[in-house]
């Protein structure tokens, strides 16, 4: 008996682990680039994320102040200042100051300037640059130092990417194109299904079989087909690459699933509910609107999210449908793939603009995930 | 106007323009058209009952017809025919296939559609299986289920960000920053590798982006399914004495055979249009092409309406056999 | 300033002939500060013709010309990045050729005028070579990079010939540096620095009209002569020693980092090649001039071409005729047009006449220099060859031969590529 117990809690222990392992496994590279998008550039190009926390060492190119600033000591002139401005929190172990030879010097110690001079630095970035004769040119010379810098988690990359004015990078307008691509196109494909599904669920009339059987043959149809016949259609008549041309076009494209989903959950409403409601004289109409709308909520709310997090994650049709010339109606998703052509290494940029797309769909997908489930369950073909 | 105050108004003209259009034309059929008084009230109630359904259902067919099935039709005949300079268009047959199948980049797109097509379905299942059967045995359950799930959420494009990083290679003497040559590099590695440029293999690791975020589906479906096996079965194939890894394989998993076909058959449809991925991290370079960024290439960039529909076309072939399938399990489940 | 004041009327009695004013509708590539400067330009012709111009510019400015002139809702004048769509439309009939005599006046004012006529130069629908495109404002692409405080710690001294160059390059290494930093990525358009190489290459090892006939594929791309271009940059960037993170890296870094390595600590590289737009990708607050300069990319002594030029340029062209169009190409001859965006920034112009003391700075003025004292001007080739090879094939075999592949396997198959297209 002992040693089932025993073996149990083993085996339990081993299942905690393994499932540990797979979340932490799946959440890694999520986790990477959230923690990337409140660090600094210098610090995401020198070390990886998984050090945020610590103090990171960096090779940096520094200047000391111009000639200009100089002051005449007895016969010497005099340069001094802090290599790192006002706020100095880096701490220096070596430096130089020739590009070949960056580690020559430790603080406290002088050297020896190739246009004349001596400078000594001091490991807070303190410096005192001397000579005897009077410094030249518009710029002071160059010092090469590695310096630790400790750890400094910020903001800055999301106020730049969603507030400065200036940036031409901003996601700020995006954010917006996208809302307004999502909201109708998520609106009204749902109202149209519903009464489709209801017709295919509660009334008969011949051809019904027929046309369940087309809606789940138009559910796997790759929309790619879709796209020049349509773009075609669109410059046609008219709308050409518009707000209007992209609502309607995701509309069309989320109606197989729609009304997939929304007749199979109606499908399943108890028959008594609607017979009675004949019985006592309703209209189809009423019963739609006053007892199959309201008790299909769980239906339409998980087709909801699904079109909500599709048109907000979509690229391709946006692509076709929407951006044009003008690039007043990018997208977010088009604008973080124009930025990794434009920006590739600039990661605080990327990953920032990412999150910044990425944060709505997950805050609907944690607070509804319920709906999503079951909208997953019911729309899988059983 | 801005956008903003424009996508009000849309949805507000939409929202009023259907419940209007569904209020009105049924207050019509049955106020004008056939009143349910006088002397036919009883004929009218059935004439208005035999229309009613297609009133219910004109505003969806009309937009599937002329948002999927139109475009299937003229994909097909646009692949047929070749653009005329200056307007118009020529009839060519069976011209455009030619020029494809020459072409080593369509091969090279069939190829690797095939590896993802073996390799994601089967790994998002597989995955979505072991997580599916750990999950339902631990306490905390469901919040680790939630969070494999979580990538479902993310685009493909937020997706190919987050792995790039993963990806990331920095020169031999720099610190790495991707986790991926971080690790290589910790366990010995002589130099950083680049993952995405490596050809072959580089497909795999865009393999990887699908799977993470298919694996959550297949979990919550098949946790489902393996919810719905009956207690009996298990609890007397462990009266026999077998142990939990029998019990897996030789109870469970044949009775929820067809939920994995359909899970199955569902990651395959998404792997045919993968675009999104390809294209924001190689777009089909380094040998990584798949069809559906072919097709784009071709009718986006190479501006070649005729062999970009004929890709189409060849994707939609690859779709029919799921297709033909659906329709019919469809159609057994309604009789 | 005679002449100039002679140009100028010269444009200016043409300008006045025209009757009334017209609306010219320009569309252009040009976004964000380059905008600014090109209005700039536009506002000058309005102010001296009375016409009223307006102009979009757009990123998909390539397919977007494609669409509107099918949909037949072209603008009047569009400015075309590379010669390749120019001549397409030309053929296709729709762009309008330039007034007679405009040829003329390239050749006699613009230096290697002739160069630039060939390149304007389209097969119209009826099939008759008419002068289509009008080039203002260029690039130049043989330039090298490089920090010159880092030139002088090491006491190095800036190669003027392909000789010196080489040496240099084997003088680093000796000093236990790395000489060059390459990157060739670039999206999904990675390949493209390494044509820009090969190009440069062809102008120092073969006289101008191999070049030329390589180009139009009369030479084919397998030819020994292309081979040993493509071979004289493996010299440079399949050697471990020479290039930044070795051979390896060169097809994957982006080429957008790869000048970063002239400006780390310590130094990665100490030389990098690219155009002349380069410096926009330079770290925050890099001094061009200098932080960093540039030298030209250097002719071999032995050879005896002289010193050819390797670039690249928008050309305007007219899509939509009416007279405002044909005064705009007739403004963009006189000097003033040109001073315009000389006096703001990017800009670099082979107008003989110009005055290039209103360069806003000296970097530009030398890099004018360069262009101005070309022997050959060559267009950036891959721009001119058909987009299958130009910007598909020829990139992406460079990668693959940066990845190891022989340079006449890759050769061969570009070349293949190339026969497909006909």
């Amino acid at each position: 008996m002992n040693n089932i117990a025993g073996s149990r809690s083993a085996l339990v222990w081993i299942v905690n682990l393994c499932v540990l392992g797979l979340v932490c496994l799946w959440l890694f590279p999520t986790f990477g680039l959230f923690v990337s998008s409140f660090r600094t550039a210098d610090q995401i190009a020198t070390s990886g994320w998984w050090r945020a926390m610590f103090a990171s060492e960096q090779n940096l190119t520094l200047r000391t102040a111009p000639p200009e600033s100089q002051v005449q000591q007895g016969d010497l002139y005099v340069i001094e200042g802090n290599l790192f401005g006002d706020n100095p929190d880096a701490v220096i172990s070596v430096w130089g100051v020739s590009s070949r030879d960056i580690d020559a010097y430790t603080p406290g110690e002088t050297a020896e300037l190739r246009r004349g001079g001596e400078i000594t630095v001091q490991a807070d970035g303190g410096y005192r640059l001397v000579n005897t004769e009077a410094f030249e040119g518009n710029r002071g010379p160059r010092v090469f130092v590695t310096a630790t810098t400790p750890p400094e988690l910020t903001f800055q990359n999301y106020k730049n990417i969603l507030f400065d004015p200036a940036n031409v990078d901003g996601m700020a307008k995006a954010f917006f194109n996208t809302l307004t691509v999502t909201i109708p196109a998520t609106i009204i494909p749902i109202l149209v299904a519903a009464f489709a599904a209801y017709a295919l669920a509660w009334m008969d009339f011949p051809g019904r079989a027929l046309l369940i059987a087309a809606v789940v043959g138009l559910l796997v149809v790759p929309l790619q087909l879709a796209l020049i016949p349509l773009l075609k259609l669109h410059l046609g008549v008219g709308i050409g690459k518009s707000y209007l041309g992209i609502w309607l076009a995701h509309t069309g494209f989320g109606l197989p699933l729609a009304i997939y989903l929304l007749r199979n959950y109606m499908a399943g409403l108890p028959r008594d509910i609607i017979e009675n409601a004949r019985v006592d004289g309703a209209t189809d109409f009423q019963i739609f609107t006053k007892i199959i709308l309201p008790l299909s909520f769980p239906a339409l709310a998980s087709f909801a999210i699904f079109q909500f997090l599709w048109t907000w994650n979509d690229l391709l049709v946006a692509k076709v449908f929407l951006i044009d010339a003008s690039g007043q109606t990018t997208v977010m998703t088009a604008q973080i793939v124009e930025l990794m052509g434009t920006r590739g290494g600039n990661w605080e940029i990327l990953a920032t603009a990412a999150f910044v797309s990425i944060a709505v769909p997950l805050l609907v997908f944690f607070a509804m995930q319920k709906y999503l489930v079951r909208g997953l369950l019911a729309g899988s073909v059983k | 106007m801005s956008p903003a105050l424009q996508g009000l108004m849309t949805i507000v003209i939409g929202v009023v323009g259907c419940v209007g259009y569904f209020y009105l034309s049924n207050q019509f059929l049955d106020k004008v058209l056939y009143p349910a008084r006088g002397p036919n009230a009883g004929r009218n109630i059935n004439r208005a009952n035999l229309i009613r359904p297609w009133l219910f259902l004109f505003p969806a067919l009309f937009a599937l017809g002329l948002y999927l099935a139109y475009p299937v039709v003229e994909t097909l005949r646009l692949s047929l025919t070749d653009r005329v300079p200056g307007g118009g268009y020529e009839w060519v047959g069976l011209r455009n296939y030619q020029q494809m199948m020459q072409e080593p980049k369509f091969w090279e797109a069939m190829r690797n559609n095939m590896l993802w097509l073996i390799v994601v379905p089967a790994l998002s299942t597989a995955f979505g299986l072991l997580a599916a059967q750990l999950t339902d045995r631990i306490r905390w359950g469901n919040l680790a289920k939630s969070l494999i799930f979580m990538p479902m959420a993310i685009s493909f494009v937020g997706a190919a960000v987050i792995w790039k990083l993963v990806y990331d290679t920095r020169p031999v003497e720099q610190d790495q920053i991707g986790v991926l040559n971080a690790i290589y590099m910790a366990l010995g590695g002589a130099e950083p590798q680049t993952w995405l440029t490596t050809p072959f293999w580089n497909s795999f690791f865009l393999m990887i982006v699908l799977i993470w975020i298919q694996t959550g589906f297949a979990m919550v479906i098949l946790s489902a399914a393996l919810r719905g096996i009956p207690e009996e079965t298990v609890e007397a194939a462990i009266v026999d004495g077998a142990n939990p890894f029998q019990i897996f394989f030789k109870i469970k998993v044949p009775q929820i055979k067809n939920t994995i076909l359909v899970v199955w058959t569902t990651i395959t449809i998404t792997v045919l249009k993968v675009f999104d991925i390809v294209f924001a991290m190689t777009n089909g370079q380094w040998e990584t092409q798949v069809l559906a960024n072919y097709m784009f290439d071709k009718l986006f960039r190479a501006n070649d309406w005729g062999v970009g529909s004929a890709s189409a076309i060849v994707i939609m072939i690859l779709v029919m056999p799921i297709l033909v399938w659906n329709v019919r399990n469809a159609r057994a489940e309604m009789k | 300033m005679d002449h100039r004041l002679l140009a100028g009327s010269a444009a200016l009695a043409l300008i006045a002939g025209a009757a009334q004013a017209d609306k010219v509708t320009v569309f252009g590539p040009w976004l964000g500060p380059d905008q600014e400067n090109v209005e700039a330009v536009l506002a000058g012709f309005a102010e001296a013709t009375g016409h009223e111009v307006a102009y979009v510019g757009s990123d998909s400015f390539e397919q977007q010309i494609r669409i509107d002139a099918e949909a037949g809702s072209a603008p009047n004048v569009a400015v075309f990045p590379q010669p390749g769509l120019a001549s397409d439309m030309a053929g296709e009939g729709f762009l309008t050729p330039l007034a007679e005599g405009t040829g003329d006046w390239v050749r006699d004012n613009y230096a290697a005028g002739q160069s630039w006529v060939d390149l304007g130069t389209y097969a119209g629908p009826d099939g008759a070579d008419n002068l289509y495109g009008f080039f203002y404002k260029v690039d130049v692409k043989s330039l090298v990079w490089y920090s010159p405080e880092n030139f002088e710690d090491a006491g190095y001294d800036v190669p003027t010939t392909m000789e010196e160059l080489k040496e240099l390059t084997d003088q680093i290494v000796a000093d236990g540096e790395t000489p060059w930093c390459i990157g060739l990525g670039s999206g999904g358009a990675t390949g493209w620095p390494a044509t820009d190489w090969v190009e440069d290459m062809m102008l120092r090892t073969q006289p101008p009209e191999v070049y030329d006939a390589w180009v139009s594929n009369e030479t084919k791309f397998n030819d020994p002569a292309v081979i040993g271009a493509i071979e004289e940059f493996g010299a440079f960037a399949r050697n471990d020693d020479y290039v930044a993170g070795g051979a390896g890296a060169v097809a994957t870094t982006d080429f957008r980092d790869s000048p970063k390595g002239l400006f780390s600590s310590p130094p990665q590289c100490y030389m990098h090649k690219q155009a002349s737009f380069i410096p926009a990708f330079f770290p925050e607050g890099t001094v061009v001039g200098e932080d960093a300069d540039f030298f030209y990319f250097p002719a071999y002594e032995g050879k005896d071409l002289g010193s050819p030029v390797l670039g690249a340029g928008t050309l305007w062209a007219i899509t939509n005729d009416n007279q405002g169009a044909h005064d705009l190409i007739n403004y963009l001859q006189s000097p003033e047009a040109h001073e315009i965006w000389m006096a703001r920034t990017g800009f670099l112009t082979p107008h003989k006449g110009v005055d290039t003391s209103v360069f806003s700075d000296p970097t530009l003025k030398k890099m004018n220099d360069i262009l101005l004292g070309a022997t050959t001007f060559r267009f950036d080739g891959s721009d001119l060859m058909p987009g299958g090879v130009g910007a598909g094939t020829f990139w992406t075999g460079m990668v693959d031969y940066t990845g190891g592949k022989d340079a006449q396997e890759v050769a061969d198959e570009i070349q293949s590529s190339w026969d497909s297209l006909q």
